[in-house]
C-alpha cells in the first residue's frame, strides 16, 4: 500500500510539475538556507582548528577576563563572545610573573593599540596595531617573508607588517626600508609576513592586515603604559604544557590577589571555545532561517487542501471501492511528505551550487557533511508529516456520497 | 439464507419540520443469484436504496444483513472493509480515476485489500480479459469510449469476487449500441451466478432483470418476479411504459401535456392541433405524461 500511496503521489506531483515545484520552493529556500549556514559555520570551524594546530599543541594563551566556565573536569561548557572587550587588560607585571614561571620557554605580550597608520596621503584605517615582542613569529609559528622580525629587546619605531599591510599602504610587495606615520611617529618597516591563513568570521583578529611593533614602542605611543589583550607562551617541552598552565594560573591568582579575572588557556580551550562561540552564532541565524522552513510547511499545507477540494470526486470513488478513512489520510500525508522530502532533495542540490559558489567567490570554506545533509532530508520529510496531517484529515473525513456526487 | 435483508429500514435527513423521508419502512430480501431491477421517479429513494444496500450511507433505523452479516451498524472502518469485499460499485459516470492505466483502475481495490502488485496486476489483466478489454490494459480512461470504459468498471467491480453487484443507470450515459454491449455483459455476470442490483429508467432493460421493483416515495409500491427477456407486467400496466409520443406530440410540443383527456387512450393521437380547445385536465394525466417524457 505504502508503495502504491508513494507512486500515487509521485504521479500527482508529475501531473502538476508548476504546482508542486512552487509548492516544493519554500522547503526548496528552507533547506538550502539551513545547510548552507550550517555548513560555514562547519567550515569555519574546521578552518579554526587547522589554524590551531597549525600552531601547534604546547602553545598556551592567557587573556584577560573570564573567557569561559569550566566543569570540574575542565572541560568548557560555556563561552563568553564578549568578555574580552569589558575586561580591564592584562598588565606588564602579570607578563613578568607569567614569563618567571619555572619551565616557560618564552612568553610574547599581544597588546592592542589604537591607531591608523599613513603613509605620506594614504590611510588604511582597517589595519590593526599590535605592540609585541620578538618571540611573536615562534609564538604564531608563522615566517618573515622578506626583512626579518625585531629583535627581543627592540626598542627602536621599527614595525613588521603583514602582506595586506604591505599591498594596501605601501602599494607595493615588499616595502622594506619604507617608513609610515603611526600617531605622529616615524616607523621603519623591517619585515613582512607570510601570508596568514584568512579566516573569515573566525573570532581571531586578521593578521594579514596588523602592523607589529615593539612592546617598548608601543608604550611610547600609549602613554608608558602597556595594555596586553592576550600573552603567548611555550613551555619547555610539550609534556610540560598542563603543569605549565597551571603553575601560570595559580601563581597569576597570586598576585591578583586571589581574583580569577584571566583565563589560562590550552589550544584545546581554544578550539572548544571557538566552536562554542560559532555554534551560538550558526544556531542563531539557524533558527531564523528555520522560520522559512515552516513557512514552507505552511505552504505545503495550502496547496494540499487545495488539492484534497479539487480531488473529491476521487476520493469518492476510492472510498466506493473500499478505501478506509485510514487509507486515504495516508494516502495524502505520504503525497505531501513526498513533495517536501523531494523539495529537501532540490534544497541540498542548491545548497552544494551555493557551497561551490561561495568557495569560489569568497575565502569561505564550507563544508557539507552527510550527517547535515541527512538531518535536513528527515526534518523536510517532517515537515512534510506534520504540516500534510490536516488537510489529509480533511480527505478522510470527506463523505463518500457527497464526494461521488462533486464532479 | 437471502443475500441482502432489509428490515423495516428508514432513512431520514434533517429533522424537525424539515425532516425528508429517504426511505420508508423498506423491506426487501434479495437471493442469491437474482438480477433486480429497481424503478422509480426521482426522488423515490432508489438512490439512497443503494446506498445503504453498499453500505455507502447507514440507515437511520432497521436492520440491514449482508450475506450473513448485520451491517446496519458497523463503523466506518469495517463498513470499508465489508463494501472492499462483498460489493461492487458501477456508476452511470464510470467513476474511473482518470490519471491511472486501465489496468490500475480495475486492480485498485486489490490494492486497499493490501495485494501485492504484480499478484493484484495479474488478477486485473485476467478481469480485464473476461470483459474483452485486454488489449486496452496500458490505455488512460480519456482514450476509452463510453462503452469500453464502462466495462472497465464493470472488471473493477467484479475484481474482488463480490456478493453484490450495485448498478446505478450503468447505461445512463451511453448510446444504444454500447448501451446493448454493456447490458449483455452484466447479463452474461448475472448467468454466471452473480446477484446483480440495478437501477434505471430504461422500462427495455427490465428484460435482463429476473425481478423488478419499483420504488415511490420511499417505500417499495410493486415487487414482481419475471422471466429473462420479458418486461414485467407490472411496467405494461404502469406509467413508466414506452414512449407515447406521436408526430402530433412533437408538432404541439409542451402543450400537448396540458390536452391529454385522462380517459383517453395512450398517446393523445385524438387532439389534434386544429382543435385546440382545452379540455378537462387532471393531475393523473399530467404525471403521466411527464414520466412518459423521461
Amino acid at each position: 500500500m505504502v508503495t502504491g500511496n508513494f507512486k500515487i503521489a509521485m504521479d500527482s506531483i508529475k501531473h502538476a510539475k508548476w504546482r508542486s515545484f512552487f509548492t516544493m520552493l519554500g522547503i526548496i529556500i528552507g533547506v538550502a538556507s539551513v545547510v548552507t549556514i550550517i555548513s560555514i559555520g562547519e567550515g569555519v570551524k574546521k578552518q579554526v582548528s587547522e589554524e590551531i594546530d597549525r600552531r601547534g599543541p604546547d602553545l598556551i594563551t592567557v587573556r584577560p577576563g573570564k573567557v569561559a566556565e569550566t566543569d570540574e573536569n575542565g572541560r568548557i561548557n560555556s563561552a563568553s563572545i564578549f568578555s574580552s572587550l569589558v575586561n580591564a587588560p592584562l598588565s606588564e607585571n602579570d607578563l613578568k610573573v607569567v614569563s618567571g614561571t619555572s619551565d616557560v620557554d618564552y612568553a610574547v605580550p599581544v597588546s592592542y593599540l589604537s591607531g591608523v597608520p599613513k603613509v605620506e596621503k594614504t590611510e588604511m584605517p582597517r589595519a590593526v596595531v599590535f605592540g609585541t615582542s620578538g618571540d611573536l613569529p615562534k609564538a604564531l609559528n608563522q615566517k618573515i617573508e622578506y626583512g626579518a622580525f625585531f629583535d627581543k629587546g627592540a626598542n627602536k619605531n621599527v614595525a613588521v607588517i603583514g602582506p595586506r599591510v604591505a599591498e594596501e599602504l605601501f602599494k607595493e610587495t615588499v616595502p622594506v626600508g619604507a617608513s609610515m606615520q603611526l600617531r605622529g611617529q616615524s616607523f621603519v618597516v623591517v619585515g613582512i609576513f607570510e601570508e596568514f591563513n584568512d579566516i573569515s568570521l573566525s573570532p581571531e583578529a586578521d593578521y594579514n592586515t596588523a602592523i607589529f611593533i615593539p612592546t617598548e614602542a608601543a608604550k611610547k605611543l600609549n602613554n608608558n603604559q602597556l595594555p596586553i589583550q592576550q600573552i603567548l607562551l611555550r613551555p619547555d617541552e610539550l609534556s610540560q604544557r598542563d603543569e605549565v598552565a597551571k603553575n601560570v594560573e595559580s601563581r597569576l591568582l597570586n598576585s591578583h590577589a586571589g581574583q580569577h579575572d584571566f583565563s589560562v588557556l590550552t589550544q584545546d580551550n581554544n578550539r572548544s571555545i571557538s566552536n562554542e562561540i560559532l555554534n551560538i552564532l550558526t544556531s542563531l541565524v539557524t533558527a531564523v532561517a528555520a522560520v522559512s522552513l515552516i513557512v514552507g510547511g505552511i505552504g505545503i499545507m495550502n496547496v494540499m487542501i487545495v488539492s484534497v477540494t479539487e480531488r473529491t470526486h476521487e476520493i469518492g470513488i476510492r472510498k466506493a471501492v473500499g478505501a478506509t478513512n485510514r487509507q486515504i489520510l495516508a494516502q495524502f500525508v505520504i503525497e505531501s511528505a513526498v513533495i517536501s522530502f523531494v523539495g529537501g532533495i532540490f534544497g541540498i542540490i542548491v545548497s552544494l551550487v551555493a557551497n561551490f559558489v561561495l568557495r569560489v567567490s569568497t575565502n569561505l570554506v564550507p563544508v557539507i557533511t552527510l550527517p547535515i545533509m541527512g538531518i535536513a532530508l528527515v526534518v523536510a520529510l517532517l515537515v512534510g508529516v506534520v504540516f500534510g496531517v490536516a488537510p489529509a484529515l480533511k480527505a478522510a473525513q470527506k463523505d463518500p456520497i457527497e464526494a461521488l456526487r462533486r464532479v | 439464507m437471502p443475500v441482502i435483508l432489509l428490515e423495516d429500514v428508514n432513512k431520514l435527513y434533517g429533522f424537525g419540520d424539515a425532516t425528508t423521508i429517504a426511505l420508508d419502512e423498506v423491506e426487501l430480501s434479495i437471493e442469491r443469484g437474482e438480477f433486480v431491477a429497481i424503478m422509480g421517479p426521482s426522488g423515490s429513494g432508489k438512490s439512497t436504496l443503494l446506498n445503504v444496500i453498499g453500505l455507502l450511507d447507514r440507515p437511520t433505523h432497521g436492520k440491514y444483513m449482508l450475506d450473513g452479516r448485520h451491517v446496519a451498524r458497523l463503523r466506518q472502518q469495517s463498513r470499508a472493509r465489508v463494501r472492499r469485499d462483498k460489493v461492487g460499485f458501477i456508476f452511470q459516470s464510470f467513476n474511473l480515476l482518470p490519471r491511472m492505466t486501465v489496468i490500475e483502475n480495475v486492480a485498485l481495490p486489490l490494492a486497499y485489500k493490501g495485494m501485492l502488485q504484480t499478484k493484484r496486476l495479474k488478477k486485473a489483466a485476467a478481469m480485464l480479459e473476461r470483459v474483452g478489454l485486454s488489449e486496452k490494459e496500458y490505455f488512460y480512461p480519456s482514450q476509452l469510449s463510453g462503452g469500453q470504459a464502462q466495462r472497465v468498471a464493470i472488471a473493477r467491480a467484479l475484481i474482488n469476487d463480490p456478493q453484490i453487484i450495485i448498478a446505478d443507470e450503468p447505461t445512463g450515459s451511453l448510446d444504444s449500441a454500447s448501451s446493448r454491449l454493456v447490458m449483455e455483459l452484466l447479463s452474461d455476470i448475472h448467468k454466471a451466478g452473480n446477484t446483480v442490483l440495478m437501477v434505471t429508467h430504461n422500462p427495455s432493460l427490465t428484460k435482463y432483470a429476473s425481478r423488478v421493483v419499483f420504488m415511490h416515495d420511499g417505500s417499495i409500491v410493486a415487487d414482481e418476479q419475471t422471466k429473462l427477456g420479458e418486461i414485467p407486467d407490472t411496467l405494461k400496466r404502469s406509467m413508466y411504459f414506452a414512449p407515447r409520443k406521436t408526430v402530433d406530440d412533437d408538432l404541439k410540443g409542451v402543450s400537448s401535456l396540458m390536452n391529454t383527456m385522462p380517459d383517453e387512450k395512450p398517446a393523445a393521437k385524438k387532439v389534434s392541433v386544429k382543435k385546440a380547445t382545452p379540455k378537462k385536465r387532471t393531475y393523473k394525466a399530467r404525471t403521466k405524461k411527464a414520466k412518459a417524457k423521461k
